[in-house]
């Protein structure tokens, strides 16, 4: 908060005395999916845009912030590239920013290493990707930083033998491996470990096999979406009853409560943005929120992600101006950076330039008729554990 | 046994689904060698209607009912507007038409409802589980093959046994020679064309526990419904009932036994069912 | 046909090039969808055999390339050649299991080929990266001109392979082999009747179409430097037919058109509204049906006839 007030103060100074500082526009190249089955992601990064633009407008010390936003459609490195390299060369943006999914931003690590383009990355979550280019800072979280603390408060409260669900992709193989690993450790035993296909329409089966391990619980990852409410309802109508518990990480965000309905119910959770949490900024966001985009549209865990991402950028334009070097961007970036976000206050990890912020665990409730997810404790300052695992 | 049960029952729920909303392309594509990549469209078209309807307070069944005859009637525009001038155009440009109708269905939905997953609320006296002496299991699925089996029954009783299925039968089996006889099968297929795209907005409606209505539905699950008229046999209802069971109980059953492989099993069962049956399970005379 | 035409296409391509300003790395991923667009033409365009399933060969050429540059050699030029050969090599085998069927099923055949190799790309993630994909580095082409940050090499390069294998395929559909395709195409019976080896002939057209298909997957791979399981999706199999149709099936330049506007009509439709460029795309498709039976090559030859009747001044009908 203090240096947005700092940048605020800046901005006004700047104001005062003209004549020192041209005005100009700033670019930001944000690559997102605005289309196709995925378009979800950038409807969120669209509406946190929008939320930040009412909060701080569109004009930093006298320049002003333009935002172009470009359609990967969906997981196409080939495509991700091909906007980078527009936005870099022919828009000449100062930042590139976004990125819903972890193979996009991969694919454009080279090219912003050799064009040196500072990116804020807005959602993708595998641990991996800060480490594929000097110029990536990521404001989203990681999925082994969601995973661990969950598997560290199981053993100690009651759930001892626990079968893993996860969709075989990369983001479940992260995900399941830092769970197992930090479970085991803690004194939990794995029964088994699924890997549900991505294409798999009908859960039941693999919710049987799971039914028979006869475990304490059942940890659960899915791609998000139409198959994560589908899990979610299976879990309810056949290993609730048997007593089995739910235990995920990002599967019961509020956005999707109203989609699984009842069924959530006692899900346990473990996400770095609790939507309800009352933080000033989370409190105002949420106001926005339902006041522009209409009444079901609550903040989620892209929303912060794309909103923090802005502010990192208002931050360093008020602090370096509009045409900043790039290397001194990057030093600006891993200086220590902290900040406040409307999940609490957040920072940059200066080695990895990833996040370092709160992991909250929390419990599914109906209270006054509303699904909400109930913190119990949240874990403060997380690091990514990957990057400790693989110095 | 207990688990093979309830396996079993599993199978039979998604394959019921799958044969629902399938029936009516593979009878249509049978008959006039169209093909419609835009059929899932329909399915989906019917489920988003219903849901808008619950949520406004129409009772399930009232609301499958109408989305039902809507889709129908959706389906009768659509033919008479859009597939009427492809049957003298080759398959290519029907691959095409049809194509393009579906990214135009899609966001037609995206604009109008959004991108997210629109849910379609169950009756509460179906959603629960129900005791089958052994272990209990969700209500709803004994209603989708409940459903699914009476369904079939009406259609072939339809097929079987009306003078519409007589002159759909000998359509299908030799277009020309059902023309020579005096039938008019392009009336006939349109017929059958609002009874297939209606069927499909059904099994979009009761389907949806399953297959989650998004804007994207109607391309996501669309390899489901051309396999299964692929192996059931083009213009055979018998054969997309078989093949759909089939594939829902063997699809099923193997995710359950094999989970290591259950990403391959489908297709690989498609492609031995083809290799072996290229024609399909239960082919009409015209092909057989 | 007059030779100048032929000379319009490339002499475009050429020009593209110097005018392109940021726009090259578009303009190589047209030229990359070009040759895989081309490709089907010769399978699905003169041969008739319906495939929904040229993503299978794209997306083994493309982690052929990727694997080679990683493993073997980072020479640009033989890990083209490798990732074709292996990918022409493939397509026999499968050919050889599919080509005796037709229609829907043969559609399903292939289709299911595709998706089978797609879930076996993501199973093998220790070697394929799996669903984050496979980042690597690539060598200079013919060891002189390195892949450069404005991607003119990459754009020349591909230019220059989509070249060689238009000549190829204008040989292969002119020879006497090409010509019976056209007839293997209108009916199988009638060729075997008169003592044609259907079905080698069939396998044959299936491999030089694979091996295209991979080339223009490797191509993909090599110019981004990165290969991703999107490049063995059902979207890339569907896309490919449907930029056939939109351009004009059996034309050859038909390809050069329906890719073209495809990706340019998309890309400018996603920067005016990213969420709806779908509408954009399917109206084009359901009028290019509607009102042109040739695909937009169609528009190409009325225009053709319009500049003749203006030159000549009068009708050559």
């Amino acid at each position: 908060m203090r240096r947005i007030l700092l940048g605020l103060g800046a901005a006004i100074a700047m104001l005062v005395l003209p004549g020192l500082a041209a005005a100009e526009t700033v670019k930001v190249g944000v690559i997102g999916v605005f289309s196709g089955g995925f378009a979800r992601w950038g409807e969120q990064f669209k509406q946190a845009i929008e939320v930040f633009q009412k909060h701080h407008g569109k004009v930093v010390n006298g320049n002003t912030i333009e935002i172009i936003l470009r359609d990967a459609g969906g997981p196409d490195p080939a495509k991700a590239r091909q906007l980078a390299e527009e936005l870099i060369l022919r828009e000449k943006v100062q930042f590139l920013a976004g990125f819903a999914f972890t193979p996009n931003a991969m694919a454009v690590a080279e090219l912003i290493t050799e064009a040196k383009m500072p990116t804020v990355i807005f959602n993708a979550a595998t641990a991996v990707i800060t480490r594929r280019s000097p110029y990536f800072v990521r404001v989203s979280f990681t999925l082994p930083q969601v995973s661990a603390p969950i598997a560290v408060w199981a053993p100690k409260n009651g759930i001892k033998k626990v079968v893993t669900v996860v969709s075989d992709y990369a983001p479940g193989h992260d995900s399941e491996q830092t769970f197992i690993k930090v479970f085991k450790a803690n004194g939990g035993e794995i029964l088994e470990s699924i890997r549900i296909p991505l294409s798999t329409t009908d859960f039941a089966p693999f919710f049987e096999r799971v039914l028979q391990q006869k475990p304490d619980a059942m940890f659960m990852f899915g791609p998000g979406g139409p198959p994560s409410v589908a899990m979610i309802n299976t879990w309810a109508s056949r290993l609730k009853p048997a007593g089995i518990q739910l235990v995920t990480t990002n599967e019961t965000q509020a956005i999707d409560l109203p989609k699984i309905g009842r069924a959530a119910i006692d899900a346990i959770g473990s996400s770095n943005f609790t939507e309800i949490i009352d933080t000033p900024l989370n409190k105002r966001l949420r106001a926005d929120m339902t006041a522009m985009f209409g009444p079901d549209q609550v903040p989620d865990v892209a929303t912060v992600g794309t909103y923090d991402g802005l502010q990192l950028i208002y931050m360093t334009v008020a602090k370096l101006g509009p045409r900043p070097n790039p290397d001194d961007v990057m030093k600006f970036w891993t200086s220590g950076l902290k900040w406040e976000s409307p999940r609490g206050p957040i920072a940059i990890d200066p080695k990895e330039r990833d996040i370092i912020q709160g992991v909250h665990l929390r419990r599914v409730k109906e209270v006054d008729g509303k699904l909400i997810n109930v913190d119990f404790e949240i874990v403060p300052d997380v690091k990514d554990p990957w990057k400790e695992e693989n110095k | 046994m207990a688990t093979a049960t309830v396996i079993l029952l599993d199978g039979l729920a998604y394959g019921m689904v799958l044969f629902i909303i399938s029936v009516g392309l593979t009878v249509t594509m049978g008959l006039m060698r169209v093909v419609n990549l835009a059929h899932g469209g329909f399915a989906m078209a019917g489920g988003y209607l219903a849901a808008m309807m619950i949520r406004a307070g129409v009772p399930f069944f009232a609301a499958a009912a109408l989305a039902t005859l809507a889709a129908g009637i959706l389906g009768g525009i659509a033919e008479m507007t859009v597939f009427r001038p492809l049957y003298r155009k080759g398959e290519l440009a029907q691959v095409l038409m049809t194509f393009g109708l579906t990214f135009v269905f899609i966001a037609a939905l995206t604009w109008l409802f959004g991108t997210d997953v629109k849910i379609l609320p169950i009756p509460s006296y179906l959603a629960g589980p129900v005791d089958l002496g052994f272990r209990t299991y969700p209500t709803y699925r004994l209603f989708l093959i409940v459903v699914g089996l009476l369904l079939f029954l009406l259609v072939w009783f339809v097929i079987e046994g009306s003078l519409y299925g007589a002159r759909l039968r000998a359509a299908v089996d030799n277009p020309r020679m059902a023309r020579a006889v005096g039938i008019d099968v392009n009336r006939l297929f349109t017929i059958t064309f609002v009874i297939g795209c209606a069927l499909a907005g059904f099994g979009g409606v009761i389907g949806a526990e399953m297959l989650q209505l998004d804007p994207f539905y109607a391309l996501r699950y669309l390899v489901l419904f051309l396999v299964v008229v692929a192996v059931g046999g083009l213009g055979s209802f018998k054969g997309s009932f078989v093949a759909a069971i089939t594939l829902g109980v063997v699809e099923t059953a193997g995710k359950f036994l094999f989970t290591d492989i259950a990403a391959f099993l489908l297709f690989a069962l498609v492609f031995v069912l083809l290799l072996w049956r290229p024609n399909g399970l239960l082919p009409p005379k015209s092909v057989a | 046909m007059n030779p100048a035409w032929h000379a319009l296409p490339w002499l475009l391509a050429i020009a593209f090039y110097f005018t392109a300003g940021g726009y090259l790395s578009l303009g190589t991923s047209i030229l990359v969808y070009i040759l895989l667009t081309l490709s089907l033409d010769l399978a699905l365009g003169y041969a008739g055999i319906i495939t929904l399933g040229h993503a299978a060969f794209f997306g083994f050429g493309a982690y052929g390339a990727a694997l080679f540059a990683i493993h073997v050699n980072a020479d640009p030029l033989l890990g083209l050649v490798v990732a074709t050969a292996v990918t022409a090599v493939f397509a026999v085998v499968t050919g050889m299991l599919i080509l005796h069927t037709q229609g829907v099923t043969l559609l399903m055949l292939t289709l299911a080929i595709a998706v089978l190799l797609a879930e076996a790309a993501n199973r093998a993630y220790k070697v394929t990266g799996g669903d984050d994909g496979l980042q690597f580095t690539m060598g200079p082409v013919l060891g002189l001109f390195r892949f450069d940050l404005w991607g003119q090499t990459a754009y020349l390069y591909t230019l220059v392979i989509l070249f060689v294998w238009f000549v190829i395929a204008w040989k292969v559909v002119h020879s006497p082999f090409g010509r019976s395709l056209d007839g293997i195409r209108q009916s199988q019976a009638r060729m075997r009747a008169i003592g044609t080896p259907v079905w080698w002939r069939l396998i044959a057209i299936y491999a030089i179409s694979a091996a295209m298909a991979g080339s223009a997957g490797a191509l993909s791979a090599q110019t981004t430097r990165f290969v991703g399981l999107n490049t063995l999706g059902l979207l890339v199999s569907g896309i490919a037919v449907v930029m056939l149709v939109l351009g004009g099936t059996r034309r050859l330049y038909g390809a050069f058109l329906g890719a073209a506007v495809y990706v340019v009509v998309q890309d400018f439709a996603a920067k005016v509204n990213p969420f709806y460029w779908m509408f954009v795309i399917g109206g084009l498709l359901m009028a290019t049906v509607l009102f042109l039976e040739g695909g937009l090559m169609e528009v190409l030859d009325i225009g053709r006839r319009w500049l003749r009747r203006l030159l000549r001044g009068s009708d050559p009908t």
